[in-house]
C-alpha cells in the first residue's frame, strides 16, 4: 500500500488559522506551478517506477479554486506516469463556493472518486470570523451536487465561544447533507497566524472546553452512524479514507508540489515550502526536497507505535511481531502496566481506551524509545 | 632562626561589600602592572567560572602575581588574592586573609559602609592584617567621598583622610592605590633556611596534574623534586612542579618564604590535601603545623539527588571534587522514598547552596533534584535524649518529642532611615526580635535583630531588597539555639506523603505555608490522566487542600499531508520533559516542585 499526495498551494484568501503552504496572492503562478508539478511527477514516477500506488490525494490550499484543467492534468499524469491501481481511491479537497457542476464533471471524468469539503462550521458568523470564503448555503449547494457520492466534510472544534449546540448543528448539517466521512479536529492556534492573537487574548476556549466539545462530538457522530477510526476521523461503515489510513500504518507515500511530505524507502523528506524556490529547483532539473531523514532502528518502531496508537484499532500485535520480531505486550510490559488504566490489551491488539484517545500524547510518549 | 623580611613582596587581598567594585579594581591593578596583555584583558579577569561572570559576583578566591615598579624606583612583586563578597562566602575570604599581610578595603563612595564591609573588616583585623581603605566610584553623581571618609573613621576607626579616592571603572587614581600598597602594607617575612611550612589556602583537581595546591610559603623553600608531606595525612609526595599565578599557572624553579604560588605533586586522592593543612618537607619536617583554619559549620541543608538514579556515583564524585576547593561543603548519604539515593548536603547559606547546585549541573553535567532547604534543629525527646535533625523526614514521632530548639541568628541590617518601617514589618513577619538601633550618620542606620535562621533562609534577603529598593544590606552571625513551637508540615500527593516535600515550620506559620505550598504545587505539577489531590497535613490532620484536575486534551490534531516528522519531534520533546519528572507513586512530579517552598511568599 502506497499513496501519492499532490499539493495545490493556491487559495482565494487565507483563513485566520491557516498554517499551511497556501499563497492567495500568487494565483497567477498556477500555469508555471502545474508545469513544474507535472515535471516533478514524471521524475518521481521514474525514480519509484517499481512501486505500486493505491491512492491519490489532491490537497491544499484549495485545489478546487484553480482551473479544473490543472486538476485533470494531475490525475492524468498520475495515472500515466505512476503505477497507480485502476481502482485507486482518488480524493480532492474542495471549498464550498469554488465548486461548480462543470468542475465536478471534469473531476469525475478524470477519475476522482472521493471528495473532501471544508465546511468547518455551519455558523455563518463563525465562518466570517475565520475568514472562510463561503457560507452555509454554499456548502449545502456543493453537498447537493455530491449527493450519493463518497465525500468527507470537515468540522472544527475549539472555535470562539463554540458550544455543544453549535457543534451539534454543524454535525447535523454534515450528516443530513449525505457525507460518508467526517473529519472533526481541534483548532490549533499556531504562532504566526492571525488567530494566534485571539489565542493570546484568551478568546479561544480552554482545553477543558475543547475536550468536552470533542467528547460530545464523538458520541454524537456515533449516534449519526459515523464511527471514529482515528482521533480526528469518523466514517460510515466501509468509507474510511484509505489514503489517510496509509499514514497511520506507516505506509509509503510520495509528496509532490510545494511543502509536500514524503515517506519512501525508509526515508522521510519534504519539498521546499515556497513556490518560487520550488519552481526554480524543478526547472533546473533538481528535486525540491529538503530535510531528508533516513528512518532506522528504534525510530521505525517509534513511528509505528505513535501512528498506530492514534487509531481506534491500535497496534496489531501480529503485525508488530512480523515487523520487529517481538511481541509488543511482552516488550512493553512495564509501560503497559503503568498505563493499565488507559489502555486495552487483547490477544490481537493493544490500544488506547477510546475515552483516552484525546489525551493520547502523554500515553504514547511512554512507549517511545 | 633568622626571619628575613622580603622587602620586595606584598601579599594582599581586596575585601568589600558585594558590588562595591572588587573585581573591577583587581582588573585595573592587573592592567596597570602590565600583567596581562591588553588584548587578553577581559572584565572580571579573575572570575573564571561562567557562573561568576554571568552573575557578576566572585565565588572563589583567585590569586594573581604581578610586578610593579614603584615611585621609589624599586621593583615589587604583588600577590593579589581576589575574594568573594557575599555573606555566604565569608569562609572563602578568611582563607585568603591567612595568606596575606594586608587588605585593601573598598568602600562605595555613594553607598558607604555596608554589612559586609564591616564583617570583612573584622575578619581582616582578626587575622592581624593591615587595612588600606579605598573609596571607589567617585565618578558617580551620587558619590559623597567626604562623608564616606568620615564614616570610615567613625564606624571602622581607620584614618579615612588618606584613603585613595578612585574610580576603578574609569581608571581614576589607581596609581595611588599601588603606591599605598607598597607604603602601607607590610612585607612578609620568613626564613628560607628553616624547614618548609606552606599553608594550603585552596586547591582544585586538574585531570592531568592531579591536585593543585594553592599555598603561601611561610618558611623554607620548595621546588620540583622536593619530597613533601602534609601534617594530617603523612603520605609523602614528590613535587612535580611549582609556580605562580599569572593568573594561569606559570611554572617557576623555586618558591621561597613569603611567596604565594602553587604546588603540584601528582596527588591523586582528593582527601590527601585539605585546605588549611600545612605542607612540610618529608625529610626535614617542621616541628609544628600552622594554625590552619577555623572549621566552618554549614547552616543550610538540602537533599541533592540525581535525576537519573543510576548517576549516584557520578554525583558522589562531583561532590568530592567540589569539596576539594570548597571545604565548607558537607555531605552525607541520604535516601528518600520519593527520590531514591542521594546526599544530604550542608551549605553556608542559600546563595552557596544555589551556586553548588549550579556547579554540579554545569561542571559535571549532572541533572539533579534538590529539596527545600532546612536548618539544623535540636530535638529533645521524652526519653531525655537529644538529637540534631536537619532533614524533616528524620524528625521523630511527635509523641516522642518533648520540645525542640531552632537556630537563631543575630542580624545586622544597614539601611537609609527612610526604610525603617518596612524593615521592621519584615522582621516582625519573620518572627524577629528587635535588639538595637544605631545611627551611623544621618543617612545610615544599623538595626540589630534576633531572627530564627529558618525564616531567613527562604526569602528574607529578597524581601529586604525589594522593600528597601535595594538600599539595605544584611549580615548575620549564628547566635545559639532557642526553644520554639515547631511542627512538621507534610505534603500528600494523591493520598501519599511525599517525604521530599516535608518541611519543619513554626506552628503559627504552618497553615499559611501549607496553603501556599499547595497552591504552588498545583501550578507546577502538570495535569495527568487522573485528578490529583494535594493535601498539606500536620500530624495526619489535613490543613489545606488543592486539586490538579485531570488532563483532558493532549493530542496532535490532524496529520496534514502526512507530515509525520513534525509530530514526532513534538512527541520527542514531550518525552524529554516527562523524563525530567519524578514518579511518586502514580504521580509525575517535575523537579522544580521540590523547591517550590522557595518561591512562595509567606
Amino acid at each position: 500500500m502506497a499513496g501519492i499526495y499532490v499539493h495545490v498551494p493556491f487559495c482565494k484568501s487565507k483563513c485566520t488559522y491557516c498554517d499551511f503552504a497556501s499563497y492567495p496572492s500568487e494565483a497567477g503562478k498556477a500555469e508555471l506551478y502545474f508545469a513544474c508539478l507535472y515535471k516533478e511527477m514524471k521524475a518521481r514516477a521514474n525514480q519509484y517506477k517499481n512501486h505500486k500506488f493505491d491512492t491519490l490525494y489532491i490537497g491544499g490550499g484549495t485545489p478546487s479554486f484553480v482551473d479544473e484543467k490543472y486538476i485533470v492534468g494531475v490525475v492524468k499524469q498520475a495515472k500515466e506516469k505512476f503505477n497507480l491501481a485502476p481502482d485507486a481511491e482518488i480524493t480532492i479537497e474542495m471549498n464550498p463556493g469554488t465548486v461548480t457542476e462543470k468542475k465536478l464533471d471534469a473531476y469525475r471524468n478524470a477519475g476522482i472518486n472521493r471528495f473532501s469539503v471544508g465546511l468547518q462550521s455551519a455558523d455563518d458568523k463563525m465562518l466570517l470570523k475565520l475568514n472562510r470564503i463561503h457560507t452555509l448555503s454554499d456548502y449545502l449547494e456543493t453537498a447537493t451536487m455530491l449527493k450519493g457520492e463518497n465525500f468527507n466534510a470537515d468540522a472544527l472544534i475549539g472555535l470562539f465561544d463554540q458550544t455543544t449546540d453549535d457543534l451539534k448543528k454543524t454535525l447535523d448539517v454534515i450528516s443530513e447533507s449525505g457525507a460518508t466521512h467526517v473529519s472533526m479536529y481541534a483548532l490549533k492556534a499556531e504562532d504566526g497566524t492571525p488567530i494566534y492573537t485571539n489565542y493570546l487574548n484568551g478568546e479561544l476556549p480552554d482545553d477543558d472546553t475543547v475536550a468536552e466539545l470533542y467528547a460530545f462530538g464523538v458520541d454524537y457522530l456515533a449516534s449519526l452512524g459515523f464511527n471514529r477510526y482515528e482521533v480526528s476521523n469518523f466514517a460510515k461503515p466501509g468509507y474510511r479514507s484509505k489514503h489517510n489510513e496509509n499514514y497511520w500504518k506507516r505506509g509509503e507515500y510520495i509528496g509532490l508540489g510545494v511543502a509536500a511530505s514524503s515517506h519512501m524507502e525508509n526515508r522521510r523528506f519534504n519539498n521546499i515550502p515556497y513556490i518560487d524556490d520550488y519552481v526554480k529547483c524543478i526547472i533546473s532539473g533538481y528535486f525540491a526536497e529538503e530535510n531528508s531523514e533516513v528512518i532506522e532502528g528504534d525510530e521505525i518502531k517509534n513511528e509505528f507505535i505513535m501512528l498506530a496508537l492514534r487509531t481506534e484499532d491500535g497496534i496489531d500485535r501480529k503485525e508488530y511481531k512480523k515487523l520487529f520480531g517481538t511481541d509488543f505486550a511482552t516488550e512493553f510490559a512495564n509501560e503497559l502496566s503503568k498505563n493499565a488504566a488507559v489502555t486495552d490489551v487483547s490477544r490481537s491488539r493493544v490500544k488506547i481506551r477510546p475515552e483516552y484517545l484525546f489525551v493520547q500524547n502523554s500515553i504514547i510518549v511512554d512507549f517511545l524509545k | 632562626m633568622a626571619k628575613k623580611v622580603k622587602e620586595n613582596i606584598r601579599n594582599f587581598c581586596i575585601i568589600a561589600h558585594i558590588d562595591h567594585g572588587k573585581s573591577t579594581l583587581a582588573d585595573r591593578i592587573i592592567e596597570l602592572t602590565g600583567q596581562v596583555a591588553e588584548r587578553d584583558m577581559e572584565e572580571q579577569l579573575l572570575d573564571s567560572m561562567d557562573l561568576e561572570r554571568e552573575r557578576g559576583i566572585t565565588i572563589k578566591l583567585t590569586p594573581v602575581r604581578m610586578s610593579y615598579k614603584a615611585k621609589d624606583g624599586k621593583d615589587y612583586i604583588f600577590n593579589l588574592i581576589d575574594t568573594p563578597g557575599h555573606v555566604d562566602f565569608t569562609y572563602e575570604v578568611s582563607r585568603s586573609l591567612a595568606a596575606c599581610e594586608g587588605a585593601i578595603l573598598i568602600i562605595d563612595a555613594s553607598q558607604g559602609i555596608e554589612a559586609q564591609t564591616l564583617a570583612n573588616t573584622y575578619l581582616a583585623l582578626d587575622n592581624n592584617l593591615e587595612i588600606l581603605p579605598v573609596i571607589n566610584k567617585i565618578d558617580l553623581a551620587s558619590a559623597r567621598p567626604d562623608e564616606v571618609a568620615k564614616e570610615i573613621e567613625d564606624v571602622i576607626g581607620l584614618d579615612g583622610s588618606t584613603a585613595p579616592r578612585i574610580s576603578a571603572k574609569e581608571g581614576i587614581n589607581i596609581e595611588e592605590v599601588l603606591e599605598q600598597i607598597v607604603t602601607h602594607i607590610p612585607a612578609p617575612s620568613g626564613d628560607d633556611e628553616a624547614p618548609l611550612k606552606a599553608l594550603i589556602f585552596d586547591s582544585y583537581y586538574d585531570n592531568y596534574k592531579g591536585v593543585i595546591c594553592f599555598v603561601r610559603i611561610m618558611d623554607g623553600t620548595v621546588k620540583a623534586g622536593s619530597r613533601i608531606k602534609t601534617f594530617t595525612s603523612n603520605k609523602v609526595f614528590d613535587v612535580v612542579e611549582v609556580g605562580t599565578f599569572d593568573p594561569h599557572l606559570r611554572p617557576k624553579a623555586t618558591l621561597c618564604s613569603g611567596e604565594v604560588g602553587y604546588i603540584a605533586a601528582s596527588i591523586k586522592t582528593i582527601q590527601d590535601t585539605t585546605v588549611g593543612d600545612t605542607i612540610t618537607d618529608a625529610d626535614n619536617p617542621a616541628a609544628e603545623a600552622l594554625p590552619g583554619y577555623k572549621k566552618v559549620h554549614p547552616v543550610v541543608f538540602s537533599g541533592v539527588f540525581p535525576l537519573d538514579g543510576s548517576k549516584f556515583n557520578d554525583l558522589k564524585d562531583a561532590l568530592l571534587k567540589l569539596k576539594l576547593n570548597d571545604a565548607s561543603l558537607t555531605f552525607e548519604p541520604d535516601n528518600s522514598i520519593a527520590l531514591g539515593f542521594g546526599f544530604r548536603c550542608g551549605f553556608l547559606g542559600l546563595l552557596h547552596m544555589e551556586i553548588i547546585q549550579q556547579r554540579i549541573e554545569r561542571e559535571f553535567d549532572l541533572d539533579i533534584i534538590t529539596t527545600a532547604p532546612s536548618v539544623s534543629y535540636k530535638v529533645y525527646k521524652t526519653d531525655k535524649t537529644m538529637m540534631v535533625v536537619n532533614n524533616p523526614s528524620h524528625l521523630p514521632d511527635p509523641s516522642d518529642i518533648d520540645y525542640m530548639e531552632e537556630p537563631i541568628v543575630k542580624a545586622s541590617i544597614y539601611s537609609p532611615p527612610d526604610y525603617l518601617g518596612p524593615i521592621m514589618d519584615l522582621c516582625q513577619e519573620k518572627r524577629g526580635v528587635f535588639l538595637d538601633m544605631t545611627y551611623l550618620d544621618a543617612n545610615r542606620v544599623r538595626l540589630l535583630y534576633k531572627l530564627p535562621l529558618n525564616e531567613i533562609i527562604y526569602d528574607f534577603f529578597d524581601g529586604l531588597k525589594s522593600r528597601t529598593r535595594g538600599y539595605a544590606s544584611f549580615d548575620y552571625e549564628l547566635d545559639g539555639y532557642e526553644k520554639s513551637d515547631l511542627v512538621k508540615l507534610d505534603m500528600m500527593l494523591n493520598g501519599d506523603v511525599c517525604d521530599a516535600l516535608s518541611i519543619i515550620v513554626h506552628r503559627e506559620k504552618a497553615y499559611a505555608r501549607g496553603r501556599a505550598l499547595g497552591e504552588k504545587l498545583k501550578d507546577v505539577i502538570p495535569r495527568q490522566m487522573f485528578e490529583i489531590p494535594i493535601q498539606a497535613c500536620i500530624g495526619g490532620k489535613v490543613i489545606a487542600r488543592e486539586t490538579v484536575k485531570a488532563l483532558r486534551k493532549d493530542v496532535l490534531a490532524k496529520c496534514y499531508g502526512g507530515d509525520i516528522t513534525r509530530k514526532k519531534k513534538l512527541l520527542e520533546k514531550q518525552k524529554e520533559g516527562k523524563k525530567k519528572m519524578r514518579k511518586l507513586g502514580t504521580v509525575e512530579v517535575p523537579s522544580e516542585a521540590f523547591t517550590s517552598i522557595l518561591k512562595i511568599d509567606s
